[in-house]
């Protein structure tokens, strides 16, 4: 029963973080076709940005937390404009884009170790204390991690499905000819998915920091699950993303708790194999035609 | 209204059209004719500004088109209904039109807007809450039709409705356009390849072959040379 307990609590708690992450992801997918290969770099922006305000400047944590999405937000809005635009709709953009991931991500990591050197540092919790049920320790930081990636889904959620600009963006994605002749400004609405996107990134990165220790390998892992996730839930679909993050949170968290963390990895990595032999365009895989 | 002089256009390096020059004037419906793969689509297109022509000039009211983005030619009043309709398959028939009514001034009327397109199409106000990839061939066609009409368009450029429908469904969308033209007051540029449809529609006539302009005249005239258009459309 407690270990039941205890690994339900843990897939919540990777679940909500691997939403924000691979929703972020999903979304680039959607709207840009565009793998991002910049996404662990701009989490790993996120974390080093609420570690140096609330630890070097003293920062309060909400204010903390909420420049270190603004600041990811800030980055991909750059990488955007100064990089991604210039080959946007041109042939090559495949690759193009891979490389501008890659050459990003490489930048921003190589800064990261040169402003803030290779040690390994510690970020205090959000909320310090801890709640008991029997002998599984319930973290109050677990729970507000949960809570805010809870409720930026849902937020971004309803953002997507109910206002004009949520709806441009899913129009841009499914059928971006069309969406110009509605007049939509398709440029503009790839820079506002950039930027909340690079921002949820930002948001994840800074809130594990508080769970995890400070360490620029952290951004590499977190991309790493942010991908299994949305090639799991079907690149580009929403639902699917957020579905695949919880159900891959719980997975690894059973392995955990009952196989040894040792087994968790491989055994999402099998996992998944095992899921794409079976449905090949994912959980809620939309196909080609059929976006977001 | 639209006037189109010397437009040359294509794609990368291969030229589609050779100098192309029409006109809409204000409340007609002008019919461009033309086989296919002659560059009807492709004029179309440059004119709502998917593609940048390489040389002419496009005039809308007396505003420049051609170095206009295309949000700012659907600002301007030019609004495309593109070939095989294009929806958002993943939105609902009412978001799919509320995305046409997307710019900044229709989206204030989209209230009303709507109520006029269901009235139209009484057939989408039954589907508002379906996915648009739920739709049969003639109700994407209605809500191609439906989306244009959410902007605030004056002039509708409407890329072979017929295409892919039943005879009679060809019948009842060409009286729908005919209606937004005569009743609605929308001045209307389409294209189709065959002469058979716009009989009763059409003010005027362009015939369109290998890119260029090659005959014009009203409706009237030009489809009663049957010689012509034998000769061009087979």
């Amino acid at each position: 029963m407690e270990k039941l307990i205890q690994a339900i609590y843990g897939g919540i708690v990777y679940g909500s973080i691997f939403g924000m992450m691979a929703l972020g992801l999903t979304l680039i997918w959607g709207a840009l076709r565009m793998l991002n290969l910049a996404h662990g770099s701009l989490y790993l922006v996120g974390t080093y940005i609420a570690w140096a305000l609330v630890t070097l400047l003293k920062v309060p944590m909400v204010p903390a937390l909420l420049l270190a999405a603004v600041g990811a937000a800030v980055v991909g809005f750059g990488m955007q404009t100064l990089f991604l635009n210039r080959i946007l709709g041109k042939p090559g953009w495949d690759v193009g884009s891979l490389i501008v991931g890659v050459g990003v991500g490489m930048a921003l990591d190589q800064s990261i170790l040169l402003t803030f050197g290779p040690r390994v540092k510690q970020m205090p919790p959000l909320i310090p204390g801890v709640y008991k049920i029997g002998r599984v320790v319930i973290n109050y930081n677990f729970l507000v991690v949960v809570a805010v990636a809870v409720i930026s889904l849902v937020l971004l959620s309803l953002f997507l499905s109910k206002s004009r600009y949520g709806l441009a963006i899913q129009a841009v994605s499914q059928q971006p000819d069309a969406a110009q002749l509605m007049g939509i400004p398709t440029r503009t609405v790839f820079l506002i998915v950039m930027c909340i996107s690079a921002a949820l990134a930002g948001l994840a990165g800074a809130l594990l920091s508080t769970v995890y220790q400070v360490q620029r390998e952290s951004g590499a892992n977190a991309m790493l699950m942010a991908l299994v996730v949305t090639i799991f839930g079907g690149l580009g679909s929403v639902k699917g993303t957020i579905w695949a993050a919880y159900l891959i949170g719980l997975l690894q968290s059973f392995l955990m708790v009952y196989l040894g963390a040792g087994t968790a990895l491989p055994g999402v990595f099998l996992f998944m194999m095992l899921m794409l032999v079976i449905r090949p365009s994912g959980l809620f895989g939309l196909g080609e035609a059929r976006r977001l | 209204m639209l006037k189109v002089t010397n437009l040359e256009a294509g794609y990368g390096g291969s030229i589609v059209l050779h100098g192309v020059s029409l006109e809409v004037k204000d409340g007609e419906a002008v019919v461009l004719l033309g086989p296919n793969g002659h560059g009807k689509t492709t004029l179309l297109r440059t004119i709502s500004g998917l593609i940048r022509p390489s040389a002419g000039r496009i005039e809308f009211d007396g505003k420049v088109l051609s170095n206009m983005s295309p949000a700012e030619i659907v600002a301007a009043g030019v609004v495309h209904i593109p070939q095989g309709d294009l929806p958002f398959p993943e939105l609902t028939v009412l978001e799919n039109l509320l995305m046409g009514a997307y710019l900044p001034e229709a989206w204030k009327q989209r209230k009303q807007k709507l109520e006029q397109v269901y009235e139209l199409f009484p057939v989408l106000r039954e589907r508002s809450n379906q996915l648009a990839r739920t739709l049969s061939g003639g109700e994407r066609r209605m809500l191609a039709l439906g989306r244009g009409l959410m902007s605030n368009a004056r002039l509708l450029i409407v890329d072979e409705p017929s295409l892919g429908l039943a005879p009679f469904l060809i019948e009842e969308v060409y009286r729908k356009i005919h209606d937004i033209n005569k009743k609605g007051g929308l001045s209307v540029l389409l294209a189709d390849e065959n002469a058979d449809h716009i009989a009763g529609f059409a003010d005027r006539v362009y015939l369109l072959e290998m890119g260029s302009i090659v005959s014009e005249g009203s409706a009237e005239e030009m489809l009663k040379n049957e010689a012509l258009l034998a000769a061009y459309l087979g």
